[in-house]
This record gives C-alpha cells, sequence and structure tokens, in this order.
C-alpha cells in the first residue's frame, strides 16, 4: 500500500501451507516481501547425540526415522559409510535392489512434491490425482518390503529382502501405469493456463547464485547446473545403470516441476534397467559390531538433493561422532534469497519449489497445559504405552 | 582412484606449510589437516585456485581436549575434500569463511550453538535449531553433556 | 363495500404473504435449496477430482451440509480481544440476510418474484456490493494479520469484476427494455429467446463475474487458504461461522437464479411444469457449471487477477454491450 510501513506476517508454525513446523517472518509492503527471517528446529530430536549413545546396528534404525520420506536415502548413506569403514562391500544383488529402493523412493517423493505444489497454487484437482496415483507407488513399496515408508530395506553389508519373480512383475506393470499418468501430468503442467501463470518467472533463482548459495538437488538443477551425486559420484549400482541429469534453464517454480516429473521418469526407466539387470547373488555380508577407527563421508542423491553423512569411528560398538546435513538446509540461503522480492502469495509455492522436509532438517515431548508440566517419554514408557 | 589421489598430491605440494596429513582412502574422498594459522589463506587457495566451490556441509567433532572442525568441500559435484582445523577446547575459535561462501553461514551457527566455536567475523550466530530458552552455555553435542543432563534441560519450563 | 370482507381478505393476505416470505418460496424453502446446492456443488467438485464427495450423513451424504451447519452452531463461539465487537458480531447476520433478501426479487414458484418493482435489477446489483463491504468488514473488524489482507483482497476483487458484471447484467435489461428481474424473465420465455443464446459474450462474463463473486477458484484469492489461512473469515468460529457458511450456500443459490432469470428465461410454466421446476430444472446446470470451472483451475495471484479483469474481461463487456446496442442480441 505504499504507506512507508511494513507489515510482519509469520508463517508458522502452524500454517496450513506448511507441511512440516516451521517458521518465517517476513516483513511485507503491500504484496512484496521485503525481508524474510528464518526459525527451524521445531522438530530438532536431537538425533546426532543420540546417534553416538547406540551401537551401529541400532542407529541403522534411527537413521532411518530421521525422515519418513527419505528414509531409504538416509540408510543408504548410513550403511554406506559404515562399510566403507569396515572395508566391506556390499554384494552386486544388494546394490541393485538398493539402486531400486531409491528411485522407487524418488518417485513417490516427487509425486507427492507436484500435488502439494498443485495445492498451493490452488489448484486442488491435479492434487487429487497425484496422490491418487502415488498410490500406486505406495502399495509397491509395501509388497516389497512390508511398509509404505521406513522400509528397513537396508543394513549394513546388504540389504535385508529380497525381490521375488512375483514382485518383479508387479513392479514393471505398476511402472507402466506409472509412466503413463507421469507424462500425463507433465503435459498438464506445461500447458494449464492459470497453473503457468503462478508459476512461471516466480521464484527465480539465477544459476550463478544457485551456485555461490551451494544449492543442492533439483532446485539447482533447475537453474541449469548439471550436478548430480547419483552422476558424479556414483555410488551404489549408479555407476553400471545409464540415466540421463535432468537440468532447466527456467531457473522458476515451474522449471523445478518440470525437472522433478522428469525425473520421475527416468527414475522409471532406471528402475527398469535394474531389474532386468538384476545380477544373482546373496543380498549380504555378515559384518563385525566393533568397527574399526577411522572416518568416512557418504553422499546419496536424496529426492531433495545432496544427503552427506559424515561417521568418525573409534573402535567400539558406538559411533564416535556422526553428523547429518540433509538438503533441506543446503537449500535454505537460496531458499531466502529467491523469497525476497516476491509477492506474498508467491510465498507457499516457493517455499514448496524447494520441497522442504524439515524433520530431516532439526524425542517425544509432553505438554501438560492443565498441570502447567511437561514431561519426556523414556524409552521403556514409550513400548509400554504404545504396543497395545 | 587415479585422479583423486592426483589431486591428493597436488594439495600436498601446493599447500605444504599449512599441511599437518593429507590422504585419500578411496576415489573421491580426500581427507586433510591442516593448521590453525593458515586457514584462512588455505581456504581461500582452495576455492580460487583449486575449484573447491561447493561447501556441502561444516562439521564440529569433539575430540577431548580439542575440538576439530571439520569443512566439507565438493568439486564439480565429484571430488569430496574434507578439511580439518584442531582448536583447544577452552578456546574454541576461527575465522569464518561466510565471506567466501555465503552458504556457510547456516552450518557455522550449527556448530557454534552445538560445540561452542566462535566463528570470527560471522555477524549472525544466532541459535539456528537451538529453542531460545535453552541456556547460552550448554553445548549438546560436548561429550562432557550426557544425554540425562540435556533432556533435563530441554523440559523444565 | 363491504369493510368486513375487505379487512377479512387483507388478514388473509397478509398471512399468506407471511408464509410465502417465511415458507415458500421464501426463507425455509431457500435454506433448504441452499443445503441441497452445497451438496450438489461438494459432490459434483469430488467426482471431478476422483474422489466421493459426502458419503455418510443421509443416503449419497445429501444431508451433509446440514450435519456440518449443526455441528458449527454447536462449537464454542471465539470473539479475539482486539476485534470491533459490534462489527464482528453484526457482520455474519448481514452476509446471511443480504442474499436471502436478494433472493426475494428473483421469481421461484411464480413468474414474479415474491418482490417486484421497475429497477429491482439495480437493487440486487447494490446487494452485491453491500455482500462485499460486508466481507471487507468482517476481515477488518477481526483485527487479525489475516483477516485484514483477506478484506483488503476481497474489496480489491470486487472492484475489478463490478464493472463487467454491471455489463453482464444490464445486457438483457437492454434487450427486454426493462430493469425488473421478473420482468427480464418474463420477456426472454414469452418470447423463446434466451439470454444465452442471444447474448452468450454477456452470459460467458456474467458466470465468470459470478465466480469472482462467490469467491470460486480462480478466483478464491480473499480467503486463499495455503496464503492466508482463511481469509477474512479467520477468526470466526462457532454460530457466526455457521451463519457465513449458510450465507456462501444461499450466495450460491442467488446466483445461480439470478444467472437462470436473466440469460435461462427464468422461472416459468411449461406445459404442465409449474415454475419451481423449471427453476430448479435451469439452475442445477448452472450449479454444475460453476462447480466444474472451479475444478479446472489453479488460483489467480490477486495482481493478476485485477489486470486480467481490467485489460480483457471489461472490454469484452462492452463488446457485448456494443453489440446489443448495433441490433444484435435483442
Amino acid at each position: 500500500m505504499g504507506y512507508g510501513s511494513t507489515i510482519k506476517v509469520p508463517f508458522g508454525p502452524q500454517h496450513p501451507a506448511l507441511k512440516e513446523p516451521e517458521n518465517f517472518l517476513f516483513e511485507v509492503d503491500g504484496d512484496i516481501v521485503v525481508n524474510v527471517t528464518p526459525r527451524i528446529g521445531y522438530v530438532h530430536r536431537g538425533i546426532e547425540k543420540a546417534l553416538e549413545l547406540r551401537s551401529y546396528i541400532q542407529d541403522l534404525y534411527l537413521a532411518e526415522r530421521i525422515c519418513g520420506i527419505c528414509s531409504h536415502a538416509h540408510t543408504t548413506c548410513y550403511t554406506q559409510g559404515i562399510e566403507e569403514l569396515l572395508g566391506v562391500e556390499a554384494p552386486p544383488r544388494a546394490k541393485y535392489i538398493r539402486t531400486m529402493i531409491a528411485e522407487l523412493e524418488r518417485l513417490h517423493s516427487h509425486s507427492l512434491w507436484v500435488g502439494v505444489a498443485a495445492h498451493e497454487v490452488g489448484f486442488d484437482t491435479l492434487f487429487m490425482y497425484t496422490w491418487r496415483d502415488r498410490e500406486v507407488v505406495m502399495e509397491l513399496l509395501e509388497a516389497i518390503s512390508g511398509n509404505r515408508v521406513h522400509y528397513a530395506m537396508n543394513t549394513i553389508g546388504g540389504v535385508r529382502r529380497d525381490i521375488s519373480a512375483e514382485e518383479t512383475a508387479k513392479i514393471r506393470s505398476s511402472l507402466d501405469f506409472f509412466e503413463k499418468r507421469v507424462q500425463k501430468y507433465l503435459d498438464v503442467i506445461r500447458t494449464e493456463e492459470t497453473f503457468l501463470k503462478r508459476t512461471a518467472g516466480v521464484g527465480v533463482l539465477k544459476k550463478q547464485d544457485a551456485l555461490d548459495l551451494c544449492t543442492v538437488g533439483p532446485t539447482l538443477r533447475a537453474s541449469g547446473v548439471k550436478n548430480d551425486v547419483r552422476a558424479d559420484d556414483p555410488y551404489a549400482a549408479y555407476g553400471e545403470i545409464p540415466f540421463k541429469v535432468i537440468v532447466d534453464d527456467e531457473c522458476d517454480v515451474l522449471g523445478r516441476t518440470v525437472v522433478r516429473c522428469k525425473e520421475m521418469l527416468e527414475s522409471i526407466n532406471i528402475v527398469r534397467y535394474a531389474l532386468d539387470k538384476m545380477p544373482e547373488g546373496s543380498t549380504r555380508v555378515r559384518v563385525p559390531m566393533a568397527v574399526p577407527p577411522g572416518e568416512a563421508v557418504s553422499r546419496v542423491e536424496a529426492p531433495r538433493g545432496e544427503l552427506i553423512h559424515y561417521v568418525k569411528s573409534n573402535g567400539t560398538t558406538k559411533p564416535e561422532r556422526y553428523k547429518v546435513r540433509s538438503p533441506t538446509l543446503a537449500n535454505i540461503p537460496a531458499l531466502c534469497k529467491t523469497l525476497v522480492g516476491a509477492h506474498l502469495a508467491d510465498i507457499p509455492i516457493i517455499l514448496a519449489g524447494i520441497d522442504p522436509c524439515f524433520s530431516c532438517m532439526d524425542r517425544m515431548v509432553f505438554v501438560d497445559v492443565a498441570k502447567d508440566r511437561n514431561w519426556v517419554w523414556t524409552m521403556q514408557q514409550l513400548k509400554r504405552n504404545t504396543s497395545r | 582412484m587415479g585422479q583423486t589421489s592426483e589431486v591428493a598430491n597436488e594439495l600436498r605440494v601446493a599447500l605444504k606449510d599449512s599441511m599437518i596429513e593429507v590422504k585419500a582412502p578411496r576415489e573421491r574422498r580426500i581427507f586433510m589437516r591442516i593448521k590453525k594459522a593458515s586457514f584462512q589463506e588455505t581456504v581461500k587457495r582452495l576455492i580460487n585456485d583449486f575449484g573447491f566451490k561447493h561447501l556441502s556441509t561444516i562439521t564440529g567433532v569433539d575430540l577431548g581436549d580439542q575440538i576439530e572442525v571439520i569443512y566439507h568441500f565438493a568439486r564439480d559435484g565429484a571430488i569430496e575434500l574434507s578439511v580439518g582445523v584442531a582448536l583447544p577446547k577452552n578456546m574454541p575459535s576461527i575465522p569464518t569463511v561466510s565471506g567466501l561462501i555465503p552458504a556457510a553461514s547456516v552450518y557455522e551457527r550449527e556448530v557454534h550453538e552445538f560445540l561452542g566455536v566462535s566463528f570470527e567475523g560471522n555477524p549472525n550466530l544466532s541459535p539456528l535449531v537451538l529453542p531460545e530458552e535453552w541456556p547460552k552455555d550448554v553445548y549438546p553435542l560436548r561429550k562432557e553433556r550426557t544425554f540425562e543432563e540435556l533432556r533435563q534441560i530441554g523440559t523444565k519450563k | 363495500m363491504d369493510y368486513a370482507t375487505v379487512e377479512e381478505e387483507h388478514v388473509e393476505m397478509n398471512v399468506f404473504s407471511a408464509l410465502q416470505l417465511l415458507v415458500f418460496p421464501g426463507m425455509l424453502f431457500l435454506f433448504c435449496l441452499a443445503f441441497f446446492y452445497e451438496w450438489v456443488d461438494r459432490k459434483f467438485f469430488a467426482k471431478v477430482q476422483n474422489r466421493y464427495g459426502p458419503l455418510y450423513a443421509g443416503p449419497f451424504g445429501i444431508l451433509q451440509p446440514v450435519a456440518d451447519f449443526f455441528k458449527l452452531l454447536s462449537k464454542e463461539d471465539i470473539v479475539p480481544l482486539a476485534s470491533d465487537k459490534i462489527l464482528f458480531t453484526l457482520t455474519p447476520i448481514l452476509y446471511l440476510a443480504l442474499p436471502l433478501t436478494a433472493l426475494f426479487f428473483i421469481p421461484i414458484s411464480e413468474q414474479t418474484g415474491l418482490i417486484a418493482f421497475e429497477g429491482d435489477l439495480a437493487f440486487v446489483m447494490f446487494v452485491f456490493t453491500l455482500i462485499v463491504v460486508t466481507v471487507f468488514l468482517a476481515g477488518w473488524s477481526s483485527m487479525s494479520r489475516f483477516s485484514i489482507i483477506g478484506g483488503i483482497r476481497a474489496a480489491l476483487q470486487m472492484l475489478s469484476y463490478e464493472i463487467p458484471m454491471g455489463l453482464a447484467l444490464a445486457g438483457p435489461a437492454i434487450a427486454a427494455q426493462t430493469l425488473s428481474i421478473s420482468n427480464i424473465a418474463r420477456w426472454q420465455s414469452a418470447g423463446s429467446r434466451w439470454g444465452i443464446v442471444l447474448q452468450p459474450i454477456g452470459f460467458a462474463v456474467l458466470v465468470i463475474c459470478m465466480l469472482a463473486e462467490l469467491e470460486f477458484v480462480p478466483f478464491d484469492i480473499p480467503e486463499a487458504d495455503t496464503e492466508i489461512v482463511a481469509g477474512w473469515r479467520t477468526e470466526f468460529s462457532g454460530r457466526k461461522l455457521a451463519l457465513f457458511r449458510l450465507g456462501r450456500d444461499l450466495e450460491l443459490v442467488f446466483v445461480s437464479a439470478l444467472i437462470t432469470s436473466l440469460y435461462l428465461g427464468g422461472a416459468q410454466q411449461v406445459s404442465f411444469l409449474p415454475p419451481i421446476a423449471t427453476f430448479l430444472i435451469k439452475t442445477m446446470p448452472v450449479v454444475l457449471l460453476l462447480s466444474f470451472l472451479r475444478a479446472i483451475f489453479a488460483r489467480f495471484r490477486i495482481d493478476q487477477m485485477i489486470s486480467g479483469m481490467w485489460k480483457y474481461l471489461l472490454p469484452i463487456a462492452v463488446l457485448q454491450i456494443v453489440l446489443i446496442e448495433l441490433g444484435i442480441g435483442r
């Protein structure tokens, strides 16, 4: 409105636009954002400290629960780091299965994101359709691993479950269906006028800015930079599977949407290739409980970008130090850059553009407001009270 | 492996004054330890001369009587170089690199609030993740802080 | 002149008029129709999205809007401390009363509205403006960041669609040479010349403006839930929110009834079908159309809507008037 004063509009910790709690304090002049102060940590659970207190095999299950939607990425990163310290390598079949599950995870994460992005711009119909089709992938993962999220497929030394011939056939038919749907969505987002109006030219992040701010993942690739950990620093079976790194030059939210849709199509191809070329053999090797002293850096391309784990071992069964840096934290500086100068109405879609996963980024705490006290459940209490 | 050990050797030669050790345990991984005195100079050379422009993250490790700050750089997304600097625990401070790499600010804040390392020259070292009521001198990731103690602090009101 | 009989007649007519106003086709009927059309809208919207929509309350979920209404009535009614108490309490009542009042002018059960006079079309346009002023005041009196932004957006939106809407409403009036909604409807049905055939551009313009008036996607900017929580309705709860929701349903009835009367020939006697039946048959596709448009678009940004309205919709609406003046569409 231009009276020279700005309104401070808080987004979060509870806000319909946010799927997880975080706080952004926007200073708005009329409809334009002039400043943004992010405040994160609302789901901080002290995981790095917790990892130091548990054995390596227990930490595997803790690492999986850092995030619900990129759980396999975390365990892949974890097991790779520990395997490096132990000097073992997972058998080839295990690597292929890891790759396959990782790509299936990418599929369901990206399709969830497309729905969320559509919802943020008020396009609820696309949201409903993508989430309906996403169920196909979720059911597939449930058939393979027994769970829709937190698959617990990885273990130190390989994978815990094998893929049967029946499951292979199911994977192929589900992917055929899903591929057609993704192509349809790619069409819709590139031609639907109202969607284009809300995403084209919105949240622009130029190539140099993206590089300077150490952005990762589809956000970086949508600004024209061809960086992908799967191609640059191959892990699991990615060294043997040919695939394209999807890059877009648009640098805006539409570019990020297109990149994710095309990545889904690439993921489908990777899974098909992995199924065709799946090597025979065992799925895991036995590993000792104690890890020799050393340090290792493990990197994985999670659906949201570069995920990096650093582990330092001291010869015991527990890690000396374990560090997790998830891709959403890496994209926060870029996010703040794209938000300044944006319209208030574009904030949700720009926020969604980096595909934020704040669980990855920050223990059950109870608050009894009436008695004005709060307490924490210990592991024993948790087990006792929830296993009924 | 060839390219990685080549780069490791280049680094060993170029930075021999500030280098304590460098090793390349596998392809695309180099671990380097340098002296604090030549820290800023070394980082500048790594970024400008050697092209390690991407900072993945900064890790802080409590080594008992020292705190080690490890900077994880990447070059073209491929070679991951981890540069460690040991600091005395009673006075852990190191110059900031946020002037050279703006994104470092976020990671420095995290190391600061969890291990108490102060990054000279960083204008904003406010807590990133811990709540406002958290006592300022309690650094959760230091070994002397037990989980019990942290839980007490986290839940008292 | 037998005074006794005249008085008797008077009394009879008053009771009859009161019944008409209160029950059929007045308030009670309109409330039921509002609930029914909300169900139609929700069910159709859900079907387009491959969902079930309301399912359990009543057969096919038809009682869901009623259930929602009564549930809201029973909830806690929180009044923010900083709000303007009088306006905060008054706006929901106004928001309910205005479309209800306007509906009395639309022919529903007969070929004339319950109230009809020359110029009632202008009065109805005025009611539209009042509704938006009420919305603005509702947001303003809530004294919350999100409500104020929502209220301002609603006002901005109205400023943009008001003129094209006025032109689209005037089109049939010019053709029928009358400013009374009932007369316009009768002129169309008498001569079998529906407005939608004579002035299709005007019809399209009116539908778009009505989408904006109802705050349907792509124009649900004032209550964009992913941006400003619930916009101007954020702080209202319990009874007040129930009134707002019922008011919105009545608006839906009103808008479809208005479009029917001005462009689809209105309530008319067709062979054996009484006017009320044709009214229902004609308004249903309008509701379905509005619901369908709501499902297939994304939401515009306020500046995009304003520029779109002024740059495109207004000239098109003017074009329609020009065509009418040139004799096409009379």
